[in-house]
């Protein structure tokens, strides 16, 4: 649970960064935020499943 | 027309790198300052509370290995005074294999890592303010 955790406070801090100084106006950056997040969360989802079927 | 870089920018910019958020805050910009030295802020206390490690130039590598710790080291120099005050307490400096036995002893690495180079972001972003590149 901590992993998943520790990932979500990753991306939001990250998205918050991105956010701010990628976009201009308050819409754009939150809309920017959000995919960042989302992004994040979704590859590093995506990724872990991946490897999970990988044998070690 | 972006105006050309005035002693003020660079004082923001330096300002910004050295504590995070304060960039923005010399130039009123309260809730960006929040936001962002915040941001980098939580990420650095998170890295440290996780058992992370913070890299200078000083180890027990010899020769070119001791080249590899050159850009972590430049990425963990980015949170400015954090670092600074780190390294005059011998915090987080630590090599000993129980610390890397930690189970979120890579986390804490990523988060002390990524905290600089948000915050250079931040530097930047404070900089282009001043001279007038964005609003």
């Amino acid at each position: 649970m901590i992993h998943f955790l520790m990932m979500v406070l990753f991306a939001a801090l990250v998205a918050v960064v991105f956010g701010i100084v990628g976009r201009d106006t308050l819409r754009e950056r939150s809309l920017y935020g959000l995919k960042i997040f989302a992004e994040f969360l979704g590859i590093g989802l995506a990724l872990a499943w991946l490897l999970y079927f990988l044998p070690i | 027309m972006p105006e050309e870089a005035t002693m003020g920018a660079w004082l923001a910019g330096l300002a910004a790198w050295a504590v995070p958020g304060a960039g923005h805050m010399l130039q009123g910009r309260w809730g960006r300052a929040l936001l962002l030295g915040g941001a980098v802020w939580a990420m650095f206390l998170t890295g440290l509370i996780l058992g992370g490690h913070l890299f200078s130039l000083g180890g027990q590598e010899e020769g070119t290995s001791a080249l590899l710790r050159v850009p972590p080291m430049i990425a963990n120099l980015g949170t400015g005074i954090l670092y600074l005050y780190c390294w005059a307490t011998n915090t987080g400096f630590a090599e000993g294999a129980e610390q890397a036995a930690r189970m979120t002893f890579e986390y804490g690495n990523t988060f002390l890592l990524v905290a600089g180079l948000l915050n250079y972001l931040a530097m930047l972003d404070a900089f282009d303010i001043a001279v007038g590149r964005k609003s």
